[in-house]
């Protein structure tokens, strides 16, 4: 009975395959800046890594409960202004606070959202997230006294990086900023993949596969979908808080729905429901833009055209590829 | 054997534009018993059971479960006071395995839902009522099988065993036996009589045969307002009721 209890959960891989793929992607990222000392590379993998977190925390909406956000990246804005304005204007050298008030502060703006976007599911629930955001956008946009405007909010202090009066060097040394956000983006995963395999996430779950039937096992669908919410808006503002930090800077473009629509790109590209995939897919989708743009401005219209072939050949994205070298047990 | 009213209903209406799908019924559900509620197509049996179980809300009227005012309750809150369901049109989680669907089931019965560091397997209680319930049900050798998976007849009997992971008072079955061979039927019927020893039952079904045999009462519903109601053998013979079905009358 006790096995039996446990090999439910048990999903092709197992657990011990996980954890040490998992420490030999961690190790080969932290030699990386060892190996690769050229500062440009190691920016770009750090905003791979930033991205990577706020697609993660699209894919516990997504891909875990169902809901579809066409701008999550106005969590990843929030987060970042707030964090901005509060190292600019209140603590300009306190890290730890400033992110934790980003997540604080983001959390106080996403609740009455969410609690208006959940009265509604499906295609209406994606569409308030576009309402939403294109406001958020444009609060960050025209505000300008307190945003900057489209100039955007410039000049912000980057201050050290320090652990228990212990100072590992200052936010704005990219290979600084690569292992704090390394380690952050690392603990985030961690947690995440340790509450979505909760009871409460298997609440989540039930609601992304019907949400009518939920609410007939005893699932309170609005309060649920709303912790869900939160809880992807969160992460999202942690991975603001890690831009900013490593930019100085954040514009509104960065919450435009462009934006919205690349992140959601990102975990299509790697495969939403796994929590790694959509990080792998921000990395590739990074990587893309970044190698395409160098060859021609119209750099997008191949971005384009690379989405297109991969939503036909690789539906389930880059974790789909894994199925390739699967034996089939049938 | 205890037999008061565990559940009923007093005025009950139900619009739907110019239509009234129920119009003025007062029934009535009784402890350890199992009540059929029969009728012609489009007479408001899964009507008067979405607004009994809050899937609809009443437009009219009040429902009562154990002398307490339920009208307008979420159905979640109904489900977690033991008013519980299926569907006539199987509705289980079909990404999930088997297992998981009755577990999730009797996970928000037990508790335990914010747990969320600990793995679901530490929920050892709602782990070992799961396995009961599936092996009541002859679930248990499939109970890893991803639910879409499963023949009709056995998605059909996960669905009451989902409903039973609740621990209802009252059970309400829309159509259980819908498309299921002869042999699956007589099986489903008899845990389904098994069920009202210890629980209310509440049975839309439309195989007279099985109507006939292992109901306690019957309430004939017309064009949304019961026309009789007793014990098989007097609705058998009832005339109104052979008009209904007839379409005279």
């Amino acid at each position: 009975m006790e096995e039996m209890n446990d090999a439910h959960m048990k999903k092709p891989g197992g657990f011990v395959f996980r954890l040490v793929a998992l420490v030999v992607v961690v190790a080969c990222l932290a030699l990386f800046p060892f190996v690769i000392t050229n500062r440009f590379y190691i920016s770009l993998l750090n905003e791979m890594m930033i991205y990577g977190l706020l697609a993660m925390s699209l894919d516990v909406l997504l891909g875990y409960t169902g809901l579809l956000s066409f701008m999550h990246n106005a969590y990843l804005g929030i987060g970042a202004y707030i964090v901005g304005l509060f190292l600019i204007h209140i603590a300009p050298s306190s890290i730890w606070l400033a992110l934790l008030v980003g997540v604080v502060g983001t959390t106080v703006i996403a609740v009455p959202v969410g609690w208006v976007q959940v009265r509604t599911g499906g295609l209406a629930f994606a569409l308030l997230t576009l309402a939403f955001g294109m406001m958020f956008f444009t609060v960050a946009w025209k505000w300008y006294d307190l945003t900057g405007g489209d100039d955007g909010l410039m000049g912000v202090p980057q201050p050290d990086v320090q652990l228990g009066g212990w100072v590992l060097g200052n936010s704005g040394d990219p290979t600084v900023m690569y292992f704090l956000t390394l380690a952050v983006l690392l603990i985030c995963l961690v947690v995440t993949w340790r509450i979505i395999h909760s009871p409460f996430g298997s609440v989540l779950e039930a609601i992304r596969e019907n949400e009518d039937r939920a609410a007939f096992v005893g699932i309170n669908v609005r309060k649920y979908k709303l912790l869900g919410w939160t809880f992807a808006c969160m992460l999202a503002s942690i991975s603001g808080g890690l831009y900013i930090l490593y930019r100085g800077y954040i514009g509104p473009t960065s919450m435009h729905a462009f934006a919205g629509a690349a992140v959601l790109m990102m975990v299509l590209l790697g495969g939403m429901g796994t929590l790694w995939g959509p990080i792998v897919g921000a990395g590739i989708f990074i990587l893309m833009q970044d190698y395409i743009s160098t060859m021609t401005e119209h750099w997008e219209l191949f971005v384009g055209l690379v989405v297109i072939l991969l939503v036909l050949f690789m539906p389930r994205g880059f974790v789909g590829l894994s199925d390739l070298f699967r034996f089939r047990k049938e | 054997m205890n037999q008061s009213v565990i559940l009923h209903t007093e005025d009950l209406h139900r619009r739907f534009g110019g239509v009234l799908a129920t119009n003025a019924v007062n029934i009535e559900f009784r402890e350890n018993r199992l009540k059929s509620i029969i009728g012609p197509n489009g007479a408001g049996k899964t009507t008067l059971i979405n607004v009994i179980t809050g899937r609809l809300p009443a437009s009219s009227g009040a429902i009562l479960f154990q002398d307490r005012d339920i009208t307008s309750q979420p159905a979640h809150r109904l489900t977690a006071l033991g008013i519980c369901r299926t569907f006539q049109i199987t509705s289980i989680f079909m990404g999930l395995t088997v297992f998981e669907n009755v577990r999730i089931s009797k996970q928000m019965q037990r508790g335990g839902s914010f747990r969320i560091f600990s793995t679901k397997g530490s929920l050892k209680k709602v782990n070992a009522e799961t396995w009961e319930i599936l092996e009541r049900l002859d679930l248990k050798d499939k109970a890893h099988v991803p639910s879409s998976n499963l023949a009709h007849g056995d998605q059909r009997l996960l669905e009451v065993a989902m409903a039973l992971a609740s621990e209802p008072k009252i059970l309400f079955l829309d159509e259980p036996t819908a498309g299921m061979s002869p042999a699956e039927t007589e099986h489903i019927a008899q845990m389904i009589k098994g069920l009202s020893e210890n629980i209310s039952v509440a049975l839309v079904e439309h195989d007279m045969d099985v109507v006939m045999t292992i109901s306690d009462e019957i309430t004939v519903l017309h064009q949304g307002t019961i026309i009789a109601e007793g014990p098989p053998e007097e609705i058998q013979k009832n005339q109104m009721v052979k008009e209904a079905y007839l379409g005279g009358g």
